[in-house]
C-alpha cells in the first residue's frame, strides 16, 4: 500500500471542517508495535503509517472515544464527524455496530484500506526477539521484507501473516467513503479444524475446552481488544448480580468464555485480534468460528455484511428451524 | 445406591406452558417429580446464559417451554427464544455438554398431557446420560463459595 496516498487522503479528510479529528495507527515506541493516533491537523499527518504490523482495530477507539464523552441529545447537536482508518474486518464491525445502534453513521467518515493480512506479533516477535528499535515492515510478492536497524530479513508471508487473514473472506472495507488501493478478494469461508472437534464426543471436547480454560488467566484482554465488545457495564465485570466471579478458577472460566462467545454469535467478524493478544494462546477463534459456521449454516446469517440489516438475535423467521424442540 | 433422579430445571412461561403445567397437576396426570419450575412471563424473558447458570449450580438439564409459535402471548416472545436457544444449545454442545441436556418444548394451556409427556421423556434422557459432573462440580477440587 502506498503510504503517501493514505497521508494524502487523510489531509483531504482533515481539510474538511466537519472533521474532528482522524484515527490511524502510528509507529510504536518498541520494536514491532503499533500504536494508535489521533490527528486533529495536517501537519500532524506525517506520522501516519499503515503496516502489516497494524493489527489492533481502530474501531476500538471510536466507541471508547465516542460513547462516554457527551450524553446522547448533545453528541447529536454537535455535527461534527470523525476519520476513521478501517481494513476490511473493522469496515464490517463498524457496520454490525450501526446495525446495533451503537454508532451512528452520521458520526463517521471512514477510509478504507484493502487489507493483504495482519502479521501476528507472538509469531515475529518470536522469529525476531529482543527487539527495542522500531521496525519496518512491507509485503513484497509472497514475503514480508523486514528492516531492523537497516538490515533487512525476508520472510516468507505464511510463516507470519495471522491465521485468520489467510483465510479473510472480506479483506476489502464493505462500507466506505473512500477506498485506497485496489480491491481484493477474499476466500472461501474454511470451517475443517471446528467439524474436526464437532465430531468428537462430549467427553473429549470437554476436556479440550477444559485444557484451555483452566489455563485462561482472566485479564480480559480478549473483550478490551474486540471491536464487539463495547457494551457499557459489560456482564462480565458486573457485581449485581454477579454473572461470573471474578476468582481465576475452571468453572468461572467456563462461564465467563460461553458468555463470551455468546455475546459474539452473529456479531462477530473473525478479525483475530481477540486470539492474537490472548496471553496464554487460548483459541478462541475455534468457539467465534463454531459460531460464525452455526449462524450461516442455520439462518444464512453473516454479521457485518450491511449496515441496514437487522442484527441476527433481534429478529426471528417463522421458518427458523426447529426440529430439537418438543 | 438408589437410582439417578436427574434435577430439572424448567422455565415455564406464564400464559402457555405454566398454565398447562397448572392443568397437568388439577387432572391428576403422573409425571416425575424430577423438574423444578420457575415461572417466567415469556421463554423470551430467558436469558441462555441461565441455561449455563443452572447447568453450572447443580442442574442435570434444563427445559424452557412456551407457546407454540405464533401464539405467544407477547407476539414474537417465542420466536425470538427459538433463535437463542439453539445458538446457545449448539455452543454448549461444542463445549462438551450433550445437548439432550438442554430441551425446549411448546407447551399450550390446554395440553396437561403433553406436558407429562415431555417432562417424561427429558426425565428418561438425561437418566440415561447420567449426572452432569463435569460442569457441577468445582474442576480445581476446592468447593465452591456461595455468594
Ligand atoms: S470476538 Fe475476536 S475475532 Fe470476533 S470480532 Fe471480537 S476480537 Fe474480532
Ligand atoms: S462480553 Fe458481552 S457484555 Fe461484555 S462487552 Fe462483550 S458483548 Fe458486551
Ligand atoms: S485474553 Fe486469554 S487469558 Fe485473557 S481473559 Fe481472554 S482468554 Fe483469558
Amino acid at each position: 500500500m502506498d503510504i503517501q496516498k493514505l497521508r494524502d487522503e487523510a489531509k483531504r479528510a482533515l481539510g474538511r471542517k466537519e472533521i474532528e479529528y482522524l484515527i490511524g495507527y502510528k509507529k510504536g515506541s518498541y520494536g514491532f508495535r503499533i500504536s494508535p493516533c489521533f490527528i486533529e491537523t495536517k501537519e500532524e499527518v506525517d506520522q501516519l503509517t499503515f503496516s502489516p504490523l497494524c493489527s489492533l482495530s481502530l474501531v476500538n477507539y471510536l466507541t471508547i472515544e465516542g460513547k462516554p464523552l457527551l450524553p446522547a441529545d448533545e453528541k447529536k447537536s454537535k455535527a461534527k464527524k470523525v476519520a476513521l482508518l478501517v481494513r476490511g474486518c473493522d469496515s464490517r464491525a463498524l457496520n454490525q455496530i450501526i446495525a446495533e445502534g451503537g454508532i451512528s453513521p452520521d458520526q463517521l467518515y471512514v477510509i478504507g484500506i484493502p487489507c493483504s493480512g495482519v502479521i501476528d506479533l507472538k509469531k515475529i516477535e518470536a522469529r525476531f526477539p529482543h527487539t527495542p528499535d522500531p521496525v519496518d515492515v512491507v509485503e513484497e510478492n509472497g514475503n514480508y521484507i523486514i528492516t531492523i536497524n537497516d538490515q533487512s530479513h525476508t520472510v516468507p508471508v505464511d510463516e507470519l501473516k495471522a491465521e485468520t487473514c489467510k483465510t479473510c473472506q472480506y479483506p476489502t472495507p464493505l462500507t466506505c467513503k473512500k477506498l485506497i488501493g485496489d480491491k481484493r478478494a477474499g476466500n472461501p469461508p474454511q470451517y475443517e479444524d471446528i467439524q474436526i472437534l464437532e465430531a468428537q464426543p462430549p467427553e473429549e471436547k470437554w476436556q479440550f475446552w477444559q485444557n484451555q480454560f483452566s489455563r485462561c488467566i482472566r485479564c480480559y484482554a480478549c473483550r478490551n481488544s474486540c471491536p464487539l465488545c463495547y457494551c457499557d457495564g459489560c456482564i462480565l465485570e458486573k457485581l449485581k448480580p454477579q454473572w461470573v466471579k471474578r476468582s481465576v478458577d475452571t468453572n468461572e472460566n467456563f462461564m465467563f468464555h460461553i458468555t463470551r462467545a455468546f455475546h459474539l454469535a452473529g456479531r462477530c467478524i473473525s478479525c483475530g485480534e481477540c486470539e492474537r493478544v490472548c496471553p496464554v494462546d487460548i483459541p478462541l477463534m475455534k468457539l467465534n468460528r463454531k459460531m460464525e459456521k452455526d449462524v450461516k449454516e442455520l439462518f444464512d446469517f453473516e454479521a457485518g455484511l450491511d449496515p441496514e440489516v437487522k442484527p441476527l438475535l433481534n429478529t426471528f423467521a417463522i421458518e427458523d428451524p426447529e426440529d430439537f424442540i418438543l | 445406591m438408589s437410582e439417578f433422579e436427574p434435577n430439572i430445571v424448567a422455565f415455564l412461561c406464564n400464559w402457555c406452558s405454566y398454565a398447562g403445567a397448572d392443568l397437568t397437576g388439577t387432572t391428576r396426570t403422573h409425571y416425575p417429580p424430577t423438574v423444578k419450575v420457575i415461572r417466567v412471563m415469556c421463554t423470551g424473558r430467558v436469558n441462555p446464559l441461565f441455561v449455563a447458570q443452572v447447568l453450572r449450580t447443580g442442574a442435570d438439564g434444563v427445559l424452557i417451554s412456551g407457546c407454540h409459535p405464533g401464539e405467544c402471548h407477547y407476539m414474537k416472545g417465542n420466536f425470538l427464544a427459538r433463535r437463542r436457544f439453539i445458538i446457545m444449545r449448539n455452543l454448549l454442545e461444542f463445549i462438551g455438554i450433550d445437548p439432550q441436556r438442554i430441551r425446549m418444548s411448546w407447551v399450550s394451556a390446554s395440553e396437561g398431557k403433553k406436558f407429562a409427556d415431555v417432562i417424561t421423556e427429558v426425565t428418561e434422557d438425561i437418566k440415561k446420560l447420567g449426572p452432569l459432573q463435569s460442569f457441577k462440580e468445582n474442576v480445581n477440587g476446592h468447593p465452591k463459595t456461595e455468594g
